[in-house]
């Protein structure tokens, strides 16, 4: 396979309302073409984790369909997408073609049940074709955050989970779970809170960079639930949605979301 | 016919390579197209062209950027174009020897220093076509004088808009050069049109100054404050990034206002908006708000010089508000905002009226510019059998004279064309 072949390499997608994805291509010149999903390993690690699907004549162009069903659940991380023309025949990884998300953009449905599972299409920083997922037995999505002097307020809703009395927002220091800074969660509605996090306390005296994960935990016994936002079309957020900083307790703090889309503080004690 | 682009770097992003390669996918459903870039500086280009279309590099820089020539200024570039510093006697060699070399029936040029280079070293056999995506009025003086002398000796020169086209025949004296607007085309999109239910404004471009960002994220805290689950998305990198970032969060609109970085191809952000925002104080064409409104947006834009007022009918499809008026262009988005019916019967109408920048009908005027140019200088060959001596006298007569010689010609036209072949 020539580069410039591989090149032209393109599959389009869109999902639909009920998150099922429809991978198209076009004739792909096989008899059994199929589209091969790799779940991207740790680094080092072998892949182990794969999905198949069928590629099915579509219409009477030769282009080929295959479809992801929303029911079916793939574990959590990175997919790299590519195109089998057979059985003995080596794997050809696809480039993007249009990913046409645009049911994703309004978050979809207000309560998700439990297991949470997401998978957003997107281009890889290379160029190729991949999807992010998520899957999570319950997922705090979060909304507007807001910065007023030195307390922030974060504004989200539980998906797979119910909210009870005594609901706190937990924040840990990322390495060392042993120190954490909790906060009432208010109900503001349904499975929605919101949580005034006073940024003083985040401060640290250490120098260099820390970083505090963001949790709530729904009822006194319950589990942690991992605060992030995974409902929308943007699978890395991390330099799109762009917070403020904050300045307290001798130290610069900012929230900001992980390359994995989770909501997390970054704390930087001022020398 | 045999079509050959040059083209300044076909690897990079924006709005001439796009429209460039369009045209030229376009083209190649019935000719045989080729995109010569002068520079290249990556394996793939970012769009990828027309299976039809082949694409070259004169100067791969991934290699030769520190070739000797290439640190020696060009000669025939000229001097007082935008992007002389990237131009070199290593790019006048290569360019002078592609064209030398060409057996293309027309070249085309795709910015103001390749025309020059057209105009000075196509061979006579080779229709000459200036593109100018840029406009005349916003060249300096000392390019306008670079160009004034070159370009008589283009066969055809394009611009974008109308109202570029009319400062050319009125400021430059260029007789027998055939003046004529050709604007860019947007391809027939894939994707369903947007449906109006969306509560996202797109805007989508490079980041620099003259683009205006800081003028659409002002305007935009005026929706927000009535509207706030309303967000905005600008699509796009640039100088201007940390600037309109810093203001984002001076005005507190980070939940709803967001810098999405650069997206190829637009067309699935698009239909994920309801309303295209343009800003701009300057706009030689304005090739997103035609995209925007092919993807069934209605686009609020300042009615800036020169492309805006071409494309969109306000009110009908969209809104032209003053330059530099944010109140304005605040309240221009509010209207679409609030009133969901209009804003939808607006992008429908978009979604008809641009259909004019559909590669169909732009194509067919391209065809029939350079058809008539070959047939126009053919016309003008036939009275002297002299091989081209008087060719470019002939050429620069204007075309009344040329149209006769055409009408005249036309029996012998067919057969000379052959033996250039």
């Amino acid at each position: 396979m020539s580069p410039e072949r591989a090149a032209q390499l393109r599959a389009d997608c869109s999902v639909d309302t009920d998150g099922r994805i429809t991978f198209r291509l076009p004739p792909p010149s096989a008899a059994h073409p199929r589209l091969l999903l790799v779940l991207r390993p740790k680094k080092g690690r072998p892949e182990e984790t794969t999905h198949t699907l069928d590629l099915e004549p579509f219409g009477d162009d030769g282009e080929v369909r295959a479809v992801l069903e929303p029911r079916l659940q793939l574990a959590e991380g990175r997919w790299d997408a590519y195109l089998l023309r057979g059985p003995d025949a080596g794997r050809e990884r696809l480039r993007p073609g249009l990913r046409d998300l645009r049911a994703l953009v309004d978050g979809g449905p207000g309560d998700r049940p439990s297991p949470v599972a997401v998978r957003v299409p997107y281009a890889t920083k290379d160029g190729f074709l991949a999807m992010r997922t998520w899957l999570r037995a319950a997922h705090a999505e979060a909304g507007p955050l807001d910065v007023t002097g030195a307390t922030m307020t974060v504004r989200a809703r539980l998906h797979g989970a119910g909210l009870s009395e005594g609901a706190v927002v937990t924040l840990r220091l990322r390495g060392d779970t042993g120190t954490v800074r909790t906060f009432p969660a208010q109900p503001s509605g349904g499975r929605a809170f919101s949580c005034a996090v006073a940024c003083e306390e985040l401060a640290v005296e250490a120098a260099g960079t820390r970083f505090w994960d963001a949790f709530v935990r729904p009822a006194a016994d319950a589990p942690l639930i991992r605060i992030g936002r995974l409902l929308d079309d943007v699978a890395d957020r991390k330099g799109v949605f762009v917070y403020p900083q904050v300045t307290a307790g001798g130290s610069a703090i900012r929230p900001y979301f992980t390359v994995d889309n989770d909501l997390a503080v970054e704390v930087t004690a001022l020398g | 016919m045999k079509i050959s682009f040059l083209i300044h770097n076909a690897y990079g992003i924006g709005g001439t390579i796009t429209t460039t390669f369009n045209l030229a996918g376009a083209l190649a459903e019935r000719h045989d197209v080729e995109i010569v870039s002068v520079l290249r500086h990556r394996e793939h280009p970012n769009l990828t062209p027309h299976p039809g279309v082949r694409l070259r590099a004169l100067v791969d820089l991934r290699r030769e950027k520190d070739h000797p020539l290439h640190s020696r200024p060009a000669k025939v570039f000229p001097s007082a174009e935008y992007r002389h510093h990237q131009y070199s006697e290593l790019t006048d060699q290569r360019i002078a020897e592609c064209l030398e070399a060409t057996d293309a029936d027309v070249v085309i040029g795709t910015r103001p220093g390749l025309n020059v280079h057209l105009a000075l070293q196509a061979p006579r056999r080779v229709i000459r076509v200036g593109q100018e995506h840029l406009t005349l009025d916003n060249h300096s003086p000392a390019l306008r004088t670079a160009l004034r002398r070159a370009y008589r000796r283009l066969d055809v020169l394009t611009t974008v808009t109308e109202a570029d086209a009319a400062c050319y025949r009125r400021k430059m004296r260029l007789p027998g050069v055939r003046v004529e607007a050709l604007p860019n085309s947007v391809p027939d999109p894939v994707l369903p049109a947007a449906d109006g239910t969306a509560k996202v404004v797109i805007a989508a471009g490079r980041l620099v100054p003259v683009k205006r960002y800081d003028l659409i994220i002002e305007a935009f805290a005026r929706v927000v404050a009535e509207y706030p689950d309303w967000q905005l998305r600008i699509y796009g990198k640039g100088e201007e990034q940390d600037r309109l970032r810093a203001r984002i969060e001076t005005l507190g609109l980070w939940n709803n206002v967001f810098l999405m970085g650069a997206a190829t191809p637009m067309e699935a952000e698009w239909v994920k908006g309801s309303i295209g925002a343009a800003a701009s104080n300057f706009e030689p064409f304005g090739m997103t708000i035609v995209e925007a409104m092919r993807c069934g947006l209605p686009v609020v834009s300042t009615d800036c010089p020169y492309g805006p007022g071409e494309i969109i009918k306000d009110g009908e499809d969209g809104r032209l508000v003053p330059v530099g008026d944010d109140r304005a262009f605040g309240a221009a988005l509010l209207d679409l905002v609030r009133d969901d019916e209009r804003r939808r019967r607006m992008g429908r109408a978009a979604l008809d009226n641009a259909r004019r920048f559909a590669p169909g009908p732009v194509v067919a005027q391209a065809e029939r510019l350079l058809q008539e140019a070959i047939e126009a200088r053919d016309g003008g060959q036939r009275p002297t059998s002299a091989p081209g001596g008087t060719h470019h006298t002939l050429r620069t007569q204007g075309y009344a004279a040329r149209d006769l010689a055409h009408a005249a010609a036309a029996g012998a036209l067919r057969t000379v064309r052959k033996g250039r072949r």
